[in-house]
């Protein structure tokens, strides 16, 4: 039981990192790639949260408790809270970007959105659609 | 590639990786045993080094300021790169009219809705304000407390509708919260340059261990933050309630199409 | 804090975050032209004080303790800035790069209210902050800093390839992040400290240890992706291709190169200690940097598109830049850093003229363009002196960082990595020619593999006159011929050993004059072939488009543009770098 307590946190941080990836992909909807990504992204704060703890310690706010009490990490908390605003960020951005693209093609099926298409021979090259009419469904 | 394909690659690279993995996991010092000699450090000096209670915020404003101030401009530039890419296509116009989905019903507020917002907007601000000046002695802080407020205007826009949002929330007011939040930031770090102390070192009087007002310059860093962060999360979500919007002509054409 | 010249260090951070602050704050208010000049005075004074850096930093690394936070008892509190000559000067580069990056954007965003300067400035501030720094978790900062700026600003157009690259780029980059931090909660566990200096010692006194190996493994993986390493290179064409120009110089010219300073600076001063490391860097970046070498050039020669073509020829002179590491000597760590210079340069007056093109014939089509390039003459003056630079002609600074760079591989006879070097900055060289070439004189009708390529109908605004935007683009060029190679020469060594904690060495001969002219004469064949293809001999054309057709059809196809292809191969990349760390 203590050799599965010493090393789980760690071994669930790899599973949900290897789980995210999977689902990035074989993912079919940009929305479930976003959270495919906050599950590889919650990998990393179960790494350092669980590296920086310690049985029987307080957390690292010695209001109640006088200073001098065994404490957690106060820098792996820390990281995790930047961590966190980057999450929070790229969440932000990459649904921007959805969103964008659902407006532009009407799907949000990465694997119909190639960034430019092959062209044949020497023709010059077609148009992307732009400037297209007005009332499409939007979100 | 089918997926198929990309299900074995993965597959692969797992079976490779898993003995260097698990020679990691036991490499690693036992869950639990210890923690790291920094921060064992810092647990031991700062209450005495800069009268504060809460290590965290110690460390964020103080020991290791100058991570949150790239964190703080991380998130500008994440909120920047929202407006122009949402603004870009939509135009800097707003309409009044919600798109309507065909087949949807339209449901009125309900007075009880109007009722609860009423009551639990000026509830969750006091919260969110109570979370950032407490951040030298409970676990709150700027961040933590700038999204509270943010949260707490959406709750504006439940109770009063959409016109009573925008009337309340003003996008140029939120680009200067934003900035100036970000602006008192980098000035913390800047001005005790000038009487010649290190960057962002907290040269103001640090207070009485315990008290609401010690740390210093961390309560002023801590101020910038909670305003660049209050601002930048609702621009956000001002930009993406904007994409509810019927639009009023053709969408426009992006920054730089001819 | 006494204030001598490392009081400056924090400045070149803080003034575009200060000036980047106010433009936010005061957005709607700011006049016409007003952000163009603001970014560019910070850009400016950014590179002036990091030349002035640079310049004191000569006699001896200069370290800065944010917060008045000095090390006590061994133990690093606070984060340092630790700046020797060599990062001093590639800030210092960087700054200049901006600098005339912003003249080339002048008026290029009309209706951004600063939006797009914004950007910029806090991108500059990032890659300044990651050269100078010296603690593992504000590289990382940085690092994501750098990464959302890009994110934001590739998909500017807006266009649906635009947001395709953009989220291939973000995806791809921010899993970089995410191992990245990974590694340094690992070697933060190990050793207790976030400061350079201070996992250096620990990871010294430590043995043999799977953690620092892993931790090094996600580390790099990180930081090779940032560099578009095969196979981590996929996402750098899709995004590349797609932002708006000026970002394009940007990127080529400094983000991809910082990736890979970064990897040098974090392998030789924070796990210098690590035999395991060490003895597996040599095969490890020279392997893979030699593949990247020969597939960056091969794709670039298929490319059509130019921008792509180019970002193609970015991924072979990354390759060349990571064999270059590879060498783990002083030479050809100095070897690197110039050519990080110097390839900069010219892959910014590339883009530019890219830029120059898009905004002047509407198209960046290279085949649709044949011939339209008539019109701008002092651009394909331009763009052939850039291309033969590319490939090795034997002036200025990119073939100064050349000869270094393969002075180190011939001392320690890396016949292969020499080999992929030489072959691809021929590639590179060969398809920028043959661009030259079939835009500017009308050459080539008859299209090859190219003309399969992907490639996109764009424009950029054209309301600049054509001297705004080829004068930053000269002044690039004659940056890269006119350094002075004996500055260069004797400054290198001494600042190579200090950017490696290393004791000073003196300099070391260069490699052999002729192996440039090879790569020169492979691009010249190579531009030929592609220009002239009609006029050739039956007997020399159908062996070799036989022996092209398979291989191109493969690569091609790897190339997908699909994130689930690029996720799969991001794994297979980082299970082998582990297994090659595994075995040393």
């Amino acid at each position: 039981m203590s050799v599965v307590s010493n090393i789980l946190p760690y071994a669930v941080a790899v599973w949900l990192f290897g789980a995210g990836l999977y689902g990035i992909a074989t993912s079919r909807n940009l929305i479930h790639l976003v959270g495919c990504l906050g599950v590889c992204q919650s990998a990393t704060y179960v790494l350092l949260l669980g590296l920086g703890y310690r049985w029987g310690s307080i957390a690292p706010i010695f209001y109640d408790h006088p200073p001098g009490t065994p404490a957690v990490d106060p820098v792996m908390q820390a990281l995790v809270l930047t961590d966190i605003v980057v999450g929070a960020t790229l969440t932000a951005l990459l649904l921007v970007l959805t969103i964008q693209v659902y407006k532009r093609s009407g799907s949000l099926d990465p694997e119909k959105l190639r960034p430019m298409r092959a062209r044949q021979g020497s023709d010059r090259a077609e148009g992307s659609d732009r400037g297209h009419d007005g009332k499409r469904t939007v979100l | 590639m089918t997926p198929r394909i990309r299900v074995a690659l993965l597959a692969l690279a797992g079976v490779v990786l898993l003995p260097g993995a698990a020679a990691v996991i036991t490499g690693l010092p036992p869950f639990g045993a210890t923690i790291a000699q920094y921060g064992e450090r810092i647990n031991a000096i700062t209450p005495e080094a800069r009268h504060v209670a809460n290590m965290v915020s110690a460390i964020n404003f103080d020991l290791r300021g100058l991570d949150t101030l790239g964190e703080e401009f991380m998130l500008l530039a994440a909120i920047t790169g929202t407006v122009v890419l949402l603004r870009g296509r939509r135009g800097e116009g707003n309409t009044e009219r919600a798109l309507r989905r065909p087949g949807r019903a339209v449901i009125p507020r309900s007075e009880a809705v109007v009722l609860v917002c009423r009551i639990a907007g000026p509830l969750t601000a006091l919260f969110g304000l109570y979370v950032v000046v407490h951040a030298t002695v409970t676990p709150g802080g700027g961040f933590q407390g700038g999204v509270i407020l943010a949260s707490g205007t959406l709750i504006i826009y439940l109770g009063e509708g959409y016109a009573g949002w925008r009337d309340a929330v003003r996008s140029h007011w939120l680009d200067g919260l934003e900035g100036g939040g970000a602006l008192l930031f980098t000035l913390c770090g800047l001005a005790p340059m000038l009487t010649g102390a290190a960057f962002m070192q907290n040269i103001l009087p640090l207070g009485t261990f315990r008290d609401l007002m010690s740390g210093g310059l961390m309560l002023v860093e801590n101020l910038g933050v909670a305003l660049a962060v209050a601002g930048g999360f609702t621009q956000l979500f001002l930009e993406f309630m904007e994409e509810t919007r019927e639009a009023d002509e053709l969408d426009e054409p992006g920054e730089e199409s001819a | 804090m006494t204030l001598g010249p490392s009081a400056l260090l924090p400045l070149p951070v803080a003034i575009p975050l200060v000036f980047c602050a106010v433009m936010l704050a005061t957005a709607h208010l700011l006049p016409g032209r007003l952000p163009d000049i603001l970014a560019t005075l910070a850009a400016l004074s950014v590179a002036i004080l990091s030349g002035m850096i640079a310049v004191h930093a000569a006699d001896g690394p200069l370290v800065y303790w944010f917060g008045g936070w000095e090390p006590r008892d061994g133990v690093h509190l606070g984060i340092g800035f630790g700046v020797d000559a060599a990062s001093g000067w590639i800030a210092a580069f960087i700054g200049v790069l901006y600098v005339l990056t912003f003249i080339f954007a002048w008026g290029f965003f009309d209706r951004t209210h600063g939006h797009f300067h914004i950007l910029m400035l806090l991108f500059l501030a990032a890659m300044i902050g990651f050269c100078f720094t010296r603690d593992m978790f504000n590289l990382f900062v940085w690092f994501e800093v750098m990464s959302v700026a890009a994110f934001a600003l590739t998909a500017y157009h807006l266009e649906k390839s635009a947001l395709s690259g953009a989220i291939n780029f973000t995806v791809i980059n921010s899993l970089a992040g995410f191992l990245m931090l990974g590694g340094i909660g690992l070697i933060y566990a190990q050793t207790g400290s976030l400061d350079f200096e201070g996992i250096a010692s620990a990871v010294g006194r430590g043995g043999r240890d799977p953690v620092v190996a892993g931790a090094f493994c996600l580390v790099a993986t990180a930081l090779m992706i940032k560099g578009a390493i095969v196979p981590f290179q996929f996402w750098l064409a899709d995004a590349h291709a797609v932002a708006p120009s000026p970002v394009s110089v940007i990127f080529s010219g400094a983000m991809v190169s910082l990736g890979l300073f970064g990897l040098a600076k974090v392998s030789a001063v924070v796990f210098a200690g690590s035999d395991q490391v060490q003895h597996a860097l040599p095969t490890l970046l020279e392997g893979l940097g030699s593949i990247t070498a020969i597939l960056g050039g091969w794709m670039a020669l298929l490319q059509r598109h130019m921008k792509r073509m180019l970002a193609f020829s970015t991924i072979s002179h990354a390759g060349i830049m990571l064999t270059a590491l590879g060498a783990l000597s002083p030479a050809g760590t100095g070897g690197m850093l110039v050519y990080v210079v110097g390839h900069g340069l010219v892959k910014g007056a590339l883009f530019m003229i890219a830029g120059i093109l898009l905004a002047t014939r509407a198209s960046i089509d290279e085949i649709a363009l044949r011939g339209l390039g008539r019109g701008i003459g002092p651009a394909g003056f331009a763009m052939t002196l850039a291309g033969l630079l590319l490939c090795g002609l034997p002036i200025g600074v990119l073939d100064q960082g050349t000869r270094l760079v393969q002075g180190a591989l011939w001392h320690q006879e890396r016949w292969i990595a020499l080999a992929a070097g030489a072959i691809g900055a021929g590639l590179t060289g060969a398809a920028v020619l043959r661009a030259t070439g079939r835009i500017f004189l009308g050459l080539g009708p008859d299209p090859g593999d190219e003309g399969g390529a992907p490639s996109e109908d764009e424009r950029e605004k054209a309301n600049r006159p054509l001297w705004v935007m080829l004068g930053p683009c000269c002044v690039l060029l004659a940056f890269d011929v006119g350094l002075p190679a004996s500055l260069i020469a004797n400054a290198t060594p001494e600042a190579a050993s200090a950017f490696m904690h290393q004791p000073s060495v003196s300099a070391k001969a260069e490699g052999p004059a002729w192996l440039p002219w090879i790569s020169v004469a492979l691009a010249l064949a190579g531009a030929g072939y592609g220009l002239f293809r009609t006029r050739l001999p039956k007997l020399v054309i159908r062996p070799l488009r036989a022996t092209q057709s398979v291989p191109t059809r493969a690569l091609e196809l790897l190339h997908s543009g699909l994130i689930g292809d690029y996720a799969a191969w991001l794994a297979i990349g980082v299970a082998l770098i582990a297994s090659i760390l595994a075995v040393s």
